[in-house]
């Protein structure tokens, strides 16, 4: 089945994660995705380790692969004219440009926005930085964890109380980032479907990092106190990891109407929660260490996914603390076929997640390819669609500027 | 609803509690949908949740939470509804037959009970979109599981790598699957939108919460099909250093600092005044520097231990190196860059006069076609007349009956107790 946006067109001239991802989930759902990367060295990404197979190679890399599904790639030098020529050309029939360079670095270069419309007058440019297209921050650099850091969610969100702030893994205020991303282009592409016009977009991944994850702002202007890390410490029932026979669980009071420590004394078999220095949220917590010494043993005696089915079936509300391989093994995930399979030359199959919703019964996560090789798609896109002869294909790959 | 209503004309009902399904909603409200959100007498716990002004919930409590402002009842319309009343059941059908989107997050098998299913509302109304988030979806084994945010972090595999370096598994956020949850649905629901303008045909949308948690760790899912383990380093990385959080002057405050290559880490160098120790040979490489890390950060913090985080944080930015303040939400609401960018969303809620002007955070993305500021935060059932008059076509004298005998209203019942 063609996905939902498959008369949409992107092109990706990012060279960041965040503009990566904000254009895999257009392609996952059926965009033409065209990724333009550097000659030669291509996206940062390529680089970066771990590598399927375990040594160093630009096709090979979890984090490209993963941020780069169902997209074409092709390789252009934006800093050579007749890079740029091809890239006006290719802006002509492009629905949506995605690119991450700092602000007034494509202007500079002479592919701002302004020449984008000039080219597409119906093009909708989305530009994502740390900071922002202006203010004083606008010309510093950053990275996901610059992004935790000034976004409140280092000091408010993850760590512990009494030690250093701590963040999450994996990139998540760049994945943050791209999910307003793709918001604000479906809006501007039905804004551009209405009145027939193009625009652009800045988005600052600072600010996703404050608006989305954590709500911190008006918490502190309401009540004038800024929120602190620390939330799960010591919190035995509503917070701490504790170990099962095969791995992790986190408990919550949830499901068990107001009457958290009888119901899980029940389950657990456990009469020692009943003691009163456990009835309150603040009395468990001052006496942690005496809680966990009873239910930690206890949880200990079960396997991760008999606990879930069972607790599941009493109405009780558990988190397993999965690890990766779990999740890939999941019989949960396998039988509402969350996972798609892609064939890549370099790495062979590998599932991959998909968007996170079933559309009538489907997942429609589009499988037309896994992440393209660096300048896969040259001849077809530069030589088919745009019509160069191979001689001038020749002539741009002698100049690298492909 | 915003002035220029890119989706002015689309109609949402939803049954929506607590975090991740109001904050979705909240996206279609700021593009001008009329989004109606049915609530219960029964389940205030959202307008329970504040936070009130000092931590003090007033007389009228239920208007005055900030949360509601931010996304619970942000630009949407409020119908305090009893939809488990029969009455209230054919209410609800009448205004699902004119509307495009039914949305709910309650766990799968309610909706059905109630006869809001989806199989039900498209004999209503065929062309209906609906969506339900739910911990993890209407099919497969774990179906009738709840969840919290803080649960689905776990399940989906981010807790499992998150964590200080050589220290156990922690969730990353209580709330932050909530709302990237949210932002999944509000794409959710604008690609079926898109597909209806198409095609002419509504869809099911079964959104859950560890997949989209899931999807956002694709990395580490495809690492664990090849046996490749990533280990917890905390604000560490996988093969950059200096990558971490260093100590400053005064309590409980911290900068990070970000080198990426062997240029960075020149600026770096000439930033400290080139100490004899940043000097030493296995200090010189890329890798060299990876593998030394915590001897590095130990020199690191010792230099930054003594400074003030935001001057600091200028200074080696002003110099080409990458660091940031962690900045406390007192900061953030006082800084000037986001101010001059006009970031914030300044909003005064006339349902809550004595919360008074008050700021929030802004939306991320900034484009003067797409206005997404907050302009209003619904009052409890403030839209009862107004949506029951003209989405469900009511007389004033139905109305009038569905009041007197409890089935709307617009303040809690007396005996429910303030937050």
């Amino acid at each position: 089945m063609p996905g939902i946006l498959s008369n949409v067109r992107v092109l990706e001239v990012s060279n960041g994660p965040s503009g990566s991802f904000c254009a895999k989930l257009l392609a996952d759902q059926g965009a033409d995705a065209l990724k333009v990367e550097p000659p030669g060295w291509g996206d940062q990404a390529r680089h970066e380790p771990p590598f399927i197979g375990g040594d160093p190679h630009p096709d090979r890399g979890t984090t490209f692969l993963a941020f780069n599904t169902n997209k074409r790639g092709i390789t252009l030098d934006v800093e050579q004219a007749a890079g740029r020529d091809c890239l006006l050309r290719l802006a002509e029939t492009a629905d949506v440009i995605i690119e991450c360079y700092p602000p007034g670095r494509l202007n500079d270069l002479g592919i701002g926005y302004e020449k984008f419309q000039e080219v597409n007058s119906k093009v909708i440019l989305l530009s994502i930085t740390y900071f922002g297209q202006d203010g004083p921050y606008a010309d510093w650099e950053g990275d996901d964890l610059v992004a935790q850091a000034m976004g409140g969610f280092l000091y408010a969100v993850t760590g512990s109380a009494d030690r250093p702030p701590m963040g999450t893994a994996l990139q998540q205020m760049e994945i943050t980032a791209a999910r307003n991303g793709v918001i604000a282009i479906m809006a501007a592409l039905f804004r551009r479907d209405q009145t027939g016009e193009g625009t652009h977009i800045d988005l600052s991944t600072i600010e996703a990092a404050v608006s989305t994850p954590s709500g911190l702002i008006h918490p502190y202007t309401f009540t004038g106190r800024s929120p602190h890390r620390g939330g799960s410490d010591r919190n035995v029932m509503d917070g701490m990891h504790l170990p099962t026979k095969d791995g992790e669980v986190t408990l919550t009071t949830a499901g068990t109407g107001g009457r958290p420590m009888e119901v899980w004394a029940e389950f657990l078999e456990e009469p020692g929660l009943l003691d009163a220095k456990f009835a309150s949220r603040q009395s468990r917590l001052e006496n942690w260490e005496d809680l966990h010494n009873l239910v930690a043993p206890k949880l200990s005696q079960w396997n991760n996914l008999d606990l879930m089915r069972e607790t599941m079936g009493r109405g009780l509300v558990v988190g397993l603390v999965q690890s990766p391989v779990q999740v890939v093994e999941s019989p949960h995930l396998a039988e509402r076929g969350f996972f798609v399979e892609l064939e890549h030359s370099e790495v062979g199959t590998l599932k991959y997640p998909s968007a996170g919703f079933l559309m009538d019964g489907s997942n429609p996560m589009q499988t037309a390819r896994a992440a393209p090789r660096l300048g896969e798609h040259n001849a077809e896109i530069l030589g088919g669609e745009l019509g160069l002869s191979t001689e001038e294909l020749g002539v741009l790959r002698a100049a690298r500027v492909i | 609803m915003s002035s220029v209503g890119i989706l002015e004309g689309v109609r949402v009902l939803t049954l929506e509690q607590v975090h991740a399904l109001p904050w979705g909603t909240g996206f279609l409200a700021d593009l001008g949908a009329q989004v109606i959100r049915i609530e219960s007498l029964d389940h205030l716990q959202d307008r329970k949740a504040g936070p009130f002004p000092d931590g003090k919930p007033g007389d009228e409590w239920w208007n005055e939470g900030g949360n509601l402002a931010y996304f619970g009842t942000r630009n949407k319309q409020s119908l305090c509804l009893d939809v488990t009343s029969s009455d209230g059941k054919e209410v609800f059908l009448k205004l699902a037959a004119n509307s495009d989107i039914v949305t709910d997050n309650f766990r799968p098998g309610t909706m059905q009970r109630f006869g809001f299913d989806h199989e039900s509302l498209i004999e209503v109304n065929p062309r209906i979109i609906t969506l339900s988030g739910t911990a993890y979806g209407y099919t497969g084994p774990w179906r009738r599981a709840g969840s919290r945010a803080r649960t689905v972090d776990a399940a989906c595999g981010l807790s499992y790598l998150t964590g200080y370096e050589g220290g156990p598994s922690m969730r990353a956020s209580n709330n932050y699957m909530d709302h990237s949850v949210g932002n999944n649905v509000a794409y959710a629901l604008l690609l079926a939108l898109y597909n209806r303008n198409q095609t002419g045909q509504g869809m099911r949308i079964d959104l859950t919460m560890q997949e989209t948690g899931v999807s956002a760790i694709g990395p580490a899912i495809l690492e664990a099909q090849r046996d490749i383990s990533r280990t917890r380093l905390g604000c560490g990385h996988l093969w950059q250093s200096p990558h971490n959080v260093y100590p400053c002057r005064d309590n409980d405050r911290w900068i990070v600092i970000v080198v990426t290559n062997d240029q960075e880490w020149q600026l770096l160098k000439q930033a400290m005044d080139n100490p004899a120790w940043a000097e030493e040979s296995r200090f010189a490489s890329t890798l060299g520097r990876w593998e030394h890390r915590h001897e590095l950060d130990e020199y690191l913090g010792r230099w930054t231990a003594g400074q003030d985080d935001q001057e600091l944080m200028q200074k080696l930015q002003n110099q080409g190196v990458i660091a940031g303040a962690v900045f406390t939400a007192q900061d953030l609401a006082n800084n000037v860059h986001l101010d001059e960018r006009g970031f914030f969303s300044e909003f005064d809620n006339p349902n809550a006069p004595r919360v008074g002007p008050r700021k929030y955070a802004g939306r991320p993305f900034r484009d003067p076609g797409i206005p997404m500021a907050i302009t209003s935060a619904a009052a409890l059932g403030e839209h009862n007349g107004v949506v029951l008059r003209e989405v469900a076509g009511l007389s004033a004298a139905e109305i009038e009956a569905l009041a007197a005998s409890g089935v709307i209203a617009t303040t809690p019942r007396p005996e429910e107790q303030s937050p």
